[in-house]
């Protein structure tokens, strides 16, 4: 009963969240693609594009921006946003994975190094800007554009929607078209023939890195434009994220984009049908019985075939 | 063999340990009795605050540690008292708020050798966790904002508090709503904090009682956007589409301002056009700033405290703390003044040497009253605060504006 | 330095990678992060402020200045390196082969365990309670937890979870709980029944999981360790929800029999917390006896042999799941144990009382006393329990977990065995670096790492 009333509204509702979801989830893929490695700060990248957002939106917004002018905020945001992301990304591998990977450590060593990068950014980004929230200012007019079988379709959404397409398509053609993304698909197949073949491994790392970080910190604007940024906004879109890449199949890079649609939907429906406060419990449940029933997920799990 | 090497690098580890431990000890002890005989013929007391002093409560944490200074730094210059018959001095350990780091900030205080009483502990799961050592210490604690209904049934003959409990504030809402905003039909939302779903409970039994239907009672967990909790942040436009669509012509929320905000929002875009109605956890400009003044404008925001006072003593008051602390005051600051002002009156009641068991029945003698600027301070025999004393604010233009008091006399 | 020597040498990536500038750039990184670490805090109104305020103070400069000091004394260190390491090496050969032997090793447990019964007498009240509410109850977790992360070298990242199942056994058995026990029991003999609940909880939840690969395993135990705490708080007719266990409801231990009636009591006085001090320096005891026993015995050798070649070890017969279920069991159960003393202790808690942060905290102090080291876990968890504490004016209680994430990447660069290692595991850490076996068992069974 409650999946038939209104389902259309929840729908939009949980593809925008979903969109959100895939941004987070594709910077996973791509470092596990490259690393077989959970990226366990990947979601203080988020958070610290969340910040940039922040930053850059501030400061080129004056008063209530219209039109044209809306879209080069929304784009100056999200290139804020990535670019801080891209750099944290950047120095996260070189300080707390590079030096590991010159070792040959064992990978329970990465983990842990990646954990504690974690709670170093998140309670300094505390300790340095403040525990409290910071908002973005609004870039666009939030209204309904359309009704589609009765859901109301706002700027909001379609701007998720929009930003998340366009940087996965871009992604996407990076990733199959360019020597950079062929370097990439190399190194996820076979790290040590394509180090002979004449690849730069370290090279790849880096740009996947700062890749992942660019669509994470993007998101991590967006994001922030909807709820406020704040330093703990990173943990539970990261975890979210997560199960979304694991659905999806980790590694794959549409499976990515598929599992953060899939997730955020079914929480979206989960919340119309049962009390709010066991949706996280549905989440955590999915990601634990995707892990043992299809540990590769929906789409198969290699960077290097499918992309 | 194998840990040979790593005993010399730890050995002087734990040496070094040991001896700043002992050094600690001895010197925190020493001041102590240097502070209580310092003065010459005046004894020294020492009132301490405890509250959360760092992290993301750290703002209601110095709004009432800077109000407790503010006490007592007038009671010393006799501008509040007279002259009285000894010395005042202010300590303060952070807590966090939290249950798990209080008792090492509880032990802390107690070390205090001249402490006669604590105002504080500020919030209520601290509280829980702190009131065992300080009932064993004989030590009076006077919190000015812990509001869990509880704690002061749970048989701590040194407990008392200074604002009106969960059980007062829930139902004065309840019929608030009813009875004079005219709504029937409410949405109950509470954040699963300890706070929020104690407080929900309150109002939801009141509530059909004054013919307010509560049409769902949800639950929709803190978010990790606000340190509050565990939750996931993108819950709320889901849920906003579910009070839409149930019907109800107002929601109540049960938690704190910054997930309140959120949640404000996404119920707007929704399009839902509803009441608003919040708690004091709430009622703080924060909540505002982040909603928007066109989101945020006409919520109704309880609070068993009083932060727009229009009484003499807080035109008074309201500058002296902004020149002390350098910010304005803020919510729960006018009680902790008061919680701090009434221990110094029970204190002055017993002369030159007063007892930290004194002052504890001496706020519990009945003939006990302290005029404070937010309120007339007087204890029931449980340590709540006698009477009821839940306000209503409402949002206009972009700033919270007092109703006035709410609710019957409990 | 060999571009100074000669000019036609002189290629920027030359210099960029010589060893002694990137040492130089690191360790000068290594004090600006210290300086931020110790220095002012920003706020809302004035995010700069934290970073401007730092660099303005001195102190960030003595902290910058140290981290080229230390730079000085490495390559100092490197350019008389044989000498100096011949010299240390001869230093310590005599204590250790001192301590090697058992007439000498035994009797100085026997003296650290003296000490650790008559020394906290004589401390004030404050380090009491800090001993019994901070430092034995981590240390305990810290125990349990290096069995699962250090024996069987499994990454648990919802340890937490089950001292939490530990703390609500024990309301639940005392009838605190809106859930009513068939029985209601004295608090000692929660601890037997959250032993076996927590165990039963790491069972559930290990016997499916642990056949997956072990990055997963972190993930699944985090999420396991979520689902827990959110459960807890949404059962509001079992647990009572968000709203916690009441307070003062777990009754304090006590004793009755044998005509005996003794009840730990619960003050700060001066003394006050000894009897609760003892009685879980008997439950550490007896457990570092239990896991030392375990250690070497059948079933740590078989983690031993997981740890390092999961094949090789199944293909001997090992069957690596059962030992790592075990290992899961047995970690769980202590964590259990833990969270009996904790809810008796406390009197009350809620859900929000067992929050992801604290399983790595435990992690954080099992990684830096060294991964499958009791002595190191003990060491461990005392040091980084107890530092904050006598730091506590200096330090803001919220910026622990900056250092605690330091330490975590420090530790995995410099010294992954940890600071009391397990000669054991740094020899496998050190021959998995140089590409023979594993050191953790979190490959995927049968890839190579």
């Amino acid at each position: 009963m409650c999946l038939s009333q209104h389902f259309s509204t929840y729908l939009v509702q949980g593809l925008a969240n979903g969109f959100l979801y895939a941004l987070i989830a594709l910077g996973y893929t791509l470092v596990y693609g490259v690393l077989q490695l959970i990226n366990f700060a990947h979601s203080e990248v988020f958070m610290a594009g969340g910040f940039g957002g922040v930053l850059v939106a501030n400061h080129v917004t004056h008063g209530q921006p219209h039109g044209f002018m809306s879209v080069l905020i929304v784009v100056a945001g999200l290139l804020g946003g990535g670019i801080v992301g891209a750099a944290t990304a950047f120095v996260l591998e070189r300080v707390a994975y590079r030096p590991l990977r010159r070792r040959n450590a064992p990978k329970l060593a990465y983990l842990i190094s990646a954990i504690g990068a974690s709670f170093f950014l998140q309670t300094m980004a505390g300790k340095e800007f403040g525990r409290n929230g910071y908002d973005i200012a609004p870039a666009y007019t939030n209204g309904t554009v359309f009704t589609i079988f009765g859901a109301q379709v706002q700027t909001i959404d379609l701007v998720f929607a929009g930003a998340g397409i366009a940087m996965m398509l871009l992604l996407d053609r990076i990733v199959a078209k360019t020597r950079l993304g062929q370097g990439i698909r190399a190194v996820a197949q076979d790290a040590d023939t394509a180090g002979l073949m004449g690849v730069n491994i370290d090279r790849v790392i880096a740009v996947t890195f700062i890749l992942g970080g660019l669509l994470g910190g993007a998101a991590g604007y967006l994001f922030g434009t909807l709820n406020g940024v704040s330093y703990t906004m990173g943990t539970v879109p990261g975890i979210k994220a997560f199960t979304a890449a694991v659905l999806g199949g980790i590694g794959n890079i549409r499976g990515a984009v598929l599992g953060g649609l899939l997730l955020g939907v079914v929480e979206s429906l989960a919340i119309s049908c049962i009390n709010t406060d066991w949706t996280d419990v549905i989440s955590f449940i999915v990601l634990v019985l995707v892990l043992l029933v299809r540990p590769t997920g929906l789409l198969g799990e290699r960077l290097g075939r499918s992309a | 063999m194998r840990t040979g090497r790593s005993l010399r690098l730890v050995a002087p580890l734990a040496l070094a340990a040991i001896a700043a431990t002992a050094c600690g000890s001895s010197s925190s002890g020493g001041s102590g009795n240097g502070g209580g005989s310092g003065s010459g013929s005046e004894p020294t007391f020492t009132i301490a605050y405890q509250g959360p002093l760092s992290g993301g409560n750290q703002q209601l944490g110095l709004n009432m540690s800077y109000a407790v200074k503010l006490a007592i730094n007038q009671a010393n210059a006799g501008t509040t008292f007279g002259t009285l018959p000894f010395k005042l001095a202010f300590a303060q350990e952070d807590d966090q708020g939290s249950s798990t780091a209080a008792p090492a900030a509880v032990a802390k205080i107690l070390q205090i050798s001249n402490l006669i009483a604590v105002v504080g502990p500020a919030f209520s799961g601290a509280t829980a966790a702190s009131e065992p050592a300080y009932s064993k210490a004989d030590v009076a604690t006077v919190s000015p904002s812990a509001t869990d209904p509880t704690l002061a049934t749970s048989g701590w003959h040194n407990f008392f508090r200074v604002v009106a409990d969960d059980d007062a504030q829930g139902p004065a809402d309840a019929q608030y709503m009813a009875k004079t905003a005219g709504l029937k039909k409410v949405y109950v939302i509470d954040d699963a904090s300890t706070y929020g779903a104690g407080l929900a409970k309150a109002f939801v039994g009141a509530a059909s009682g004054d013919g307010l239907t509560v049409v769902k009672h949800d639950t929709a967990p803190g978010t990790t956007q606000c340190q509050a909790g565990s939750g996931n942040v993108q819950q709320y436009g889901p849920l906003a589409q579910k009070v839409k669509q149930s019907g109800a012509d107002s929601v109540f929320y049960a938690g704190y301002y910054c997930d309140f905000a959120l949640l404000a929002k996404q119920l707007r875009s929704a399009g839902f056009t509803g009441q608003l109605v919040s708690d004091d956890g709430s009622n703080d400009p924060h909540y505002v700033s982040s909603a928007g003044a066109s989101v945020a404008n006409g919520t109704l925001l309880s609070c068993a405290c009083q932060e727009t006072i229009t009484s003499p003593g807080f035109k008074a008051f309201a500058p002296q703390f902004k020149s002390l602390a350098g910010f304005a005051s803020g919510t729960y600051s006018a009680e902790a003044y008061d919680a701090t002002n009434a221990i110094i009156d029970a204190m002055k009641s017993l002369g030159a040497n007063p007892t930290k068991a004194g002052v504890i029945s001496a706020l519990h003698s009945p003939g006990f009253s302290y005029q404070g600027i937010s309120k007339t301070v007087k204890f029931a025999a449980n340590g709540n605060y006698a009477g009821s004393a839940v306000y209503m604010y409402k949002v206009e233009n972009g700033t919270i504006k007092e109703l006035g008091l709410i609710g019957a006399s409990s | 330095m060999s571009a100074a020597s000669a000019p036609v040498a002189v290629r920027r990536p030359g210099l960029l990678a010589s060893p002694h500038l990137k040492r130089l750039l690191t360790c000068l990184m290594v004090g600006v992060v210290l300086a931020l670490l110790t220095g002012k805090s920003g706020s809302n109104q004035h995010p700069a402020s934290g970073i401007t305020g730092t660099f303005k103070s001195a102190n960030a400069y003595v902290w910058i200045a140290a981290g080229a000091v230390l730079w000085a004394a490495i390559t100092g260190w490197q350019w008389r390196g044989v000498a100096v390491a011949e010299t240390y090496r001869g230093l310590s050969a005599r204590p250790r082969a001192v301590w090697a032997m058992r007439p000498v090793r035994y009797p100085s447990y026997a003296v650290l365990l003296l000490a650790a019964i008559i020394v906290p007498n004589w401390l004030n009240g404050f380090w009491q309670e800090v001993l019994v509410g901070q430092i034995a109850p981590y240390v305990l977790l810290a125990i349990g937890l290096n069995v699962v992360v250090g024996f069987a070298g499994l990454l648990d990242l919802g340890y937490i979870a089950f001292y939490a199942v530990g703390a609500y056994s024990a309301a639940y058995w005392t009838n605190q709980l809106p859930a009513h026990p068939p029985f209601t029991v004295n608090v000692f003999w929660a601890f037997p029944l959250a032993v076996v609940a927590a165990m039963l909880a790491g069972v559930i939840l290990g016997a499916p999981t642990l056949r997956l690969r072990g990055d997963y395993l972190a993930i699944v135990t985090l999420g396991f360790g979520e689902i827990i705490q959110l459960v807890a708080a949404n059962s509001k007719s079992v647990t009572n929800g968000s709203e916690g266990v009441a307070p003062n409801s777990v009754p304090n231990f006590s004793f009755h029999a044998l005509g005996i009636h003794y009840t730990w009591p619960l003050e700060v006085l001066p003394g006050g917390h000894m009897p609760w001090y003892y009685l879980i320096l008997g439950i550490i005891v007896v457990v570092v006896i239990l896991f030392h026993l375990l250690e070497n015995s059948r079933v740590g050798r078989a983690w031993v042999a997981i740890r390092e070649d999961e094949v090789a070890a199944e293909a001997c017969g090992i069957n690596p799941l059962k030992y790592k279920v075990m290992a899961f069991a047995i970690g769980a159960s202590t964590s259990g144990l833990a969270g009996v003393f904790f809810a008796s202790k406390t009197g009350v808690f809620d859900p929000s009382s067992f929050p992801f942060q604290q399983s790595v905290v435990v992690l954080v102090l099992v990684i830096f006393g060294g991964m499958g080291s009791l002595p190191g876990a003990i060491i461990g968890a005392a040091v980084l329990q107890y530092l904050p504490q006598l730091l506590r004016s200096h330090i803001q209680q919220p910026d622990l977990y900056a250092y605690y994430g330091v330490i975590l990447i420090a530790m995995m660069i410099f010294r992954p065995q940890g600071v009391w290692p397990s000669r054991r595991r740094a020899r496998e850490i050190a021959q998995a670096e140089a590409g023979v076996g594993g050191a953790d068992a979190l490959g995927a069974p049968g890839a190579a790492p």
